[in-house]
Order: structure tokens, then C-alpha cells, then sequence
């Protein structure tokens, strides 16, 4: 994540770092446009923060570091929840709930450990008393979900993490290589349906998944190589069993 | 077994004799990539909610001593609680119209409707930019809800527009506006067609066609 200044002046955290051609608001107010840049490319201040920084940020309340962390985490925390809740609504009362959690808890954040596995953590533990209160409130209803059963044994950690790295490397491939990966698993399309879906030829979208999964594994090696494990989703604390 | 053998089998295209644990490894991925979960996209407006209640409780217990943005957050309160009370008079008004037989094509708001997402990257002109959008379908065309961060204001002749495009690079414009945050925008092309969203900057001068000067873009994917 990037902090960027403009004479001394706060302007937005950033993943990108500022270039010409882009107007930027300066203070929320005031705009440094495109034709200025010479003008204020001298001034220009790009700072390359940390997660320990950012959860800094993030602790403050600024807005716009809320911002920053929900756009860099945002989906991944909310993939996390989905996977546990099964439902995109409880999903998102858990998404608001976990970075809520964590901003309570941000001014404890460790800086030695890696601020999206914290938040995966906490994640799943918002998920999880989304999941109770909402059976609760049914049974005191006299409902019964149907669905009880799909969430009385959440995923394990390992599984998070699966999830977690797969949207994480899928999310930064190319548009068109989310889209083929999409048609082809999700939506269990032939590639002669993603060929008609897309209309462009059979040949070229042999090509482009080809391309596509080449990039997703690529991005993955490191699962394969085994240098990362489930045990950077688990809290530097105590374990979270699945049924707490 | 080579690199290309495994991505082969991995991306459908060929079948060849894979070790059990390279086959029991591509699996594992297959099946991940099935998920649900993994293509889940949250509501366009909840970084907003996320950002609203952090505001919130910083204002009633901040962990830091409070900082200006979070000034900011308490301001636009009042402005929240003014739309709250707009809403809430509409919603009576709404009432009122449906009792005296109005015929309102609530439809359009069910849950059940046909969904899509967007998640829009900003362009080489708008680095700092990125978006959201979630397309519903209503009986009265798409109803597109773009929520767009990192792009400013445009007044003065000068505004934003709004596009859906098909792969064979037709563009139908979707609306145009001078701010990014919580627009409404409609479209009457299908996203399952026009699968790629964009925004461009545009002058009044410049006439109804596309300027080209794309800041926004992304594909769009149906969610439900």
C-alpha cells in the first residue's frame, strides 16, 4: 500500500503508485490535474507502507485507510465468510463485523505477522457468531434452518487458506483469464460454450485457459512448494477450534 | 510429468497420464475453483457500511485519539440520518400509492432477480482509481449500481460516461455522471453479452461518442 502526498498534503492511499495523466484530489478539495503535472510532479511524496503501518492507519478510524485495507482485503475476508456461512447477506454482516473486530483490535495488531492471515482469522471467527446468533435467533423463532447442518462443522483453517490463496491468485490474473477460469470451472462450461458465450473461436479459448491456468499455477507454486502453510491463518495466541 | 502435461489437464484440454498425486493435486484445485465461495463478489455498497461503522464506533470509543478523517466520518452523519428520514417518507409515500392501486413494479428490487458484478480496475489514466458495480436485472431494463473510489469530481462540461461492451468491441452507453461514489446507472443490453463495463472521461463538446479515454474497466460475472 502506498501514501501519497502532494506539497505536504495528504491525497489517498493508493496500491498504485501516482503517474501523469491522472488528476488526484489533493485534501478532498482541490484538484491536481492532468496538465499539472510538471507542475506538481517535484512535490509529489509516495511513501511504501507496511502492514504494521497500515494497521496503524487502520486503528487511527481514517476513512481512507479503512478504504485502502477493505479494498486490498475486503473480498478475500468476504470469500472467508461466505465459505463458512454459506450465504452471501450473513456473509456481509460478517465481512462488516470481522473488520469491525479488527479495528478494535488493530492497536494490539503484531507487526511480525502478515495483516491479511490476521484478518482471515478474525474472519472466520466473525462468520462463526454471525452463524450462532442467527440460530439462536431462529430457534427462539421456532425455526429450523435447513441449512444447520452445511455450517455446524465450519471449514478447517486448512480450508480457509485454500480459499484464501486461490481468490487471492485468481484475483490478480488478467480479466480475461478470471473470465475463462470462471466459464470453465464455475459455470461448468465446454469450451465450445465459452467459445459461444465469448464469440471467439474454439482454437482461441483452448489458448487463452491454457495461458490462464499456466498464470493461476504459476501464482499457487508456492502451495506446491509447500513455503507456506495453514498456520498463517491461525492467531498468534490461542487455536480456535472449529465447534468455539 | 511435465509442467505443461499438469496445466493441460488442469485447464481441460488434454488427458494424459498424470501421477496419482499430480491428479489428486489438479483435483484439489478443480474443486476449489468450484466454489462458490471463491466467486462471491460483496455488495458494491459495503465498503461503504464497512467504513460507516468503523466511523461509528470511532466516534463513541476510538482505540487512537482521533484523527481528521474521522472527523470527516462523524460530519457526514447527519447527512446519513437526513437520507434515513428520506427514505423512510418515501417508503410511506410508496405505501400510499400501492393502497390507492398504483401499480409499482416492486419485482424489480427482489432478491431473487438476476444478478451481476463488476469489479473495475483503473487504466493507465487512472491508476489510483477502482470500482464496483452490481447489475440487476428489473422488468424495466438492467439497474446498474456503480460505486467508484480514486476518480474526481468533473464539472464544467466535463463528466464521466458509462459503457457496457461486447466482444465484438460494440459499446452501449449505460449513463453518465460527475462523481463515482453510490451512482445509478441503466442499461438495456444483457451483461451475459455486453460482458466488459467501462468508464470514460468525456467533454460536452465532444459529441455522444466514446472519447477513448478510458479510466475504469472491468468484466462482469453473474453472481446470481
Amino acid at each position: 500500500m502506498i501514501r501519497i502526498t502532494i506539497a505536504g498534503r495528504f491525497v489517498h492511499f493508493s496500491r498504485e503508485p501516482i503517474s501523469p495523466g491522472t488528476a488526484y484530489l489533493v485534501d478532498g478539495s482541490e484538484s491536481a490535474a492532468a496538465g499539472d503535472w510538471d507542475v506538481i510532479r517535484s512535490s509529489v511524496t509516495t511513501v511504501v507502507m507496511g502492514d504494521a503501518e497500515m494497521a496503524a492507519e487502520f486503528a487511527a478510524g481514517s476513512a481512507d485507510a479503512v478504504r485502502a485495507v477493505y479494498q486490498a482485503y475486503g473480498r478475500l475476508v468476504y470469500s472467508v465468510a461466505f465459505k463458512v456461512l454459506g450465504d452471501a447477506s450473513l456473509a456481509e454482516d460478517a465481512t462488516q463485523q470481522a473488520f469491525l473486530q479488527a479495528w478494535r483490535a488493530a492497536p494490539s495488531y503484531d507487526p511480525a505477522r502478515a495483516l491479511g492471515p490476521w484478518l482471515a482469522t478474525i474472519a472466520r471467527r466473525a462468520a462463526i457468531d454471525v452463524y450462532r446468533h442467527t440460530r439462536r435467533h431462529e430457534a427462539h423463532a421456532g425455526l429450523e434452518s435447513a441449512e444447520a447442518t452445511l455450517v455446524s462443522h465450519p471449514p478447517s483453517l486448512d480450508e480457509l487458506y485454500e480459499i484464501w490463496e486461490v481468490r487471492r491468485a485468481v484475483d490478480s490474473l488478467p480479466g480475461e483469464d478470471q473470465e475463462v477460469i470462471r466459464l470453465q470451472h464455475f459455470a461448468g462450461m465446454s469450451h465450445a460454450e465459452i467459445a459461444e458465450r465469448l464469440q471467439i473461436p474454439v482454437g482461441t479459448v483452448k489458448s487463452r485457459t491454457f495461458r490462464a491456468h499456466r498464470r493461476l499455477v504459476n501464482l499457487l507454486a508456492h502451495l506446491r512448494r509447500g513455503d507456506a502453510s495453514p498456520a498463517q491463518l491461525r492467531p498468534a495466541g490461542r487455536e480456535v477450534s472449529p465447534d468455539e | 510429468m511435465s509442467e505443461d502435461d499438469r496445466i493441460a489437464y488442469l485447464a481441460g484440454i488434454a488427458d494424459p497420464r498424470l501421477s496419482s498425486e499430480d491428479t489428486a493435486e489438479a483435483q484439489r484445485l478443480q474443486r476449489i475453483l468450484t466454489e462458490k465461495a471463491l466467486w462471491a463478489e460483496p455488495d458494491a455498497g459495503l465498503e461503504q457500511r464497512v467504513v460507516d461503522l468503523i466511523g461509528d464506533a470511532a466516534g463513541e470509543s476510538p482505540p487512537d485519539s482521533g484523527t481528521a478523517s474521522v472527523s470527516r466520518i462523524r460530519a457526514s452523519r447527519p447527512r446519513r440520518r437526513r437520507y434515513t428520514l428520506l427514505g423512510i417518507a418515501a417508503a410511506v409515500v410508496l405505501a400510499v400509492g400501492l393502497a390507492v392501486g398504483i401499480s409499482v413494479a416492486v419485482s424489480n428490487s427482489s432478491s431473487g432477480a438476476t444478478t451481476f458484478a463488476a469489479t473495475l480496475s483503473g487504466t493507465r489514466l487512472a491508476p489510483g482509481a477502482s470500482g464496483k458495480a452490481t447489475l440487476t436485472q428489473t422488468t424495466s431494463g438492467w439497474r446498474i449500481h456503480l460505486d467508484a473510489t480514486g476518480l474526481p469530481r468533473l464539472d464544467n462540461g466535463r463528466f464521466y460516461q458509462a459503457w457496457l461492451k461486447n466482444a465484438a468491441g460494440t459499446a452501449i452507453p449505460i449513463g453518465t455522471f460527475n462523481e463515482g461514489r453510490n451512482v445509478m446507472l441503466w442499461a438495456g443490453v444483457p451483461p451475459s453479452d455486453y460482458s466488459t463495463m467501462t468508464v470514460t472521461r468525456q467533454t460536452a463538446q465532444g459529441g455522444p461518442a466514446s472519447s477513448g479515454q478510458v479510466v475504469l474497466v472491468g468484466p462482469t460475472r453473474q453472481v446470481r
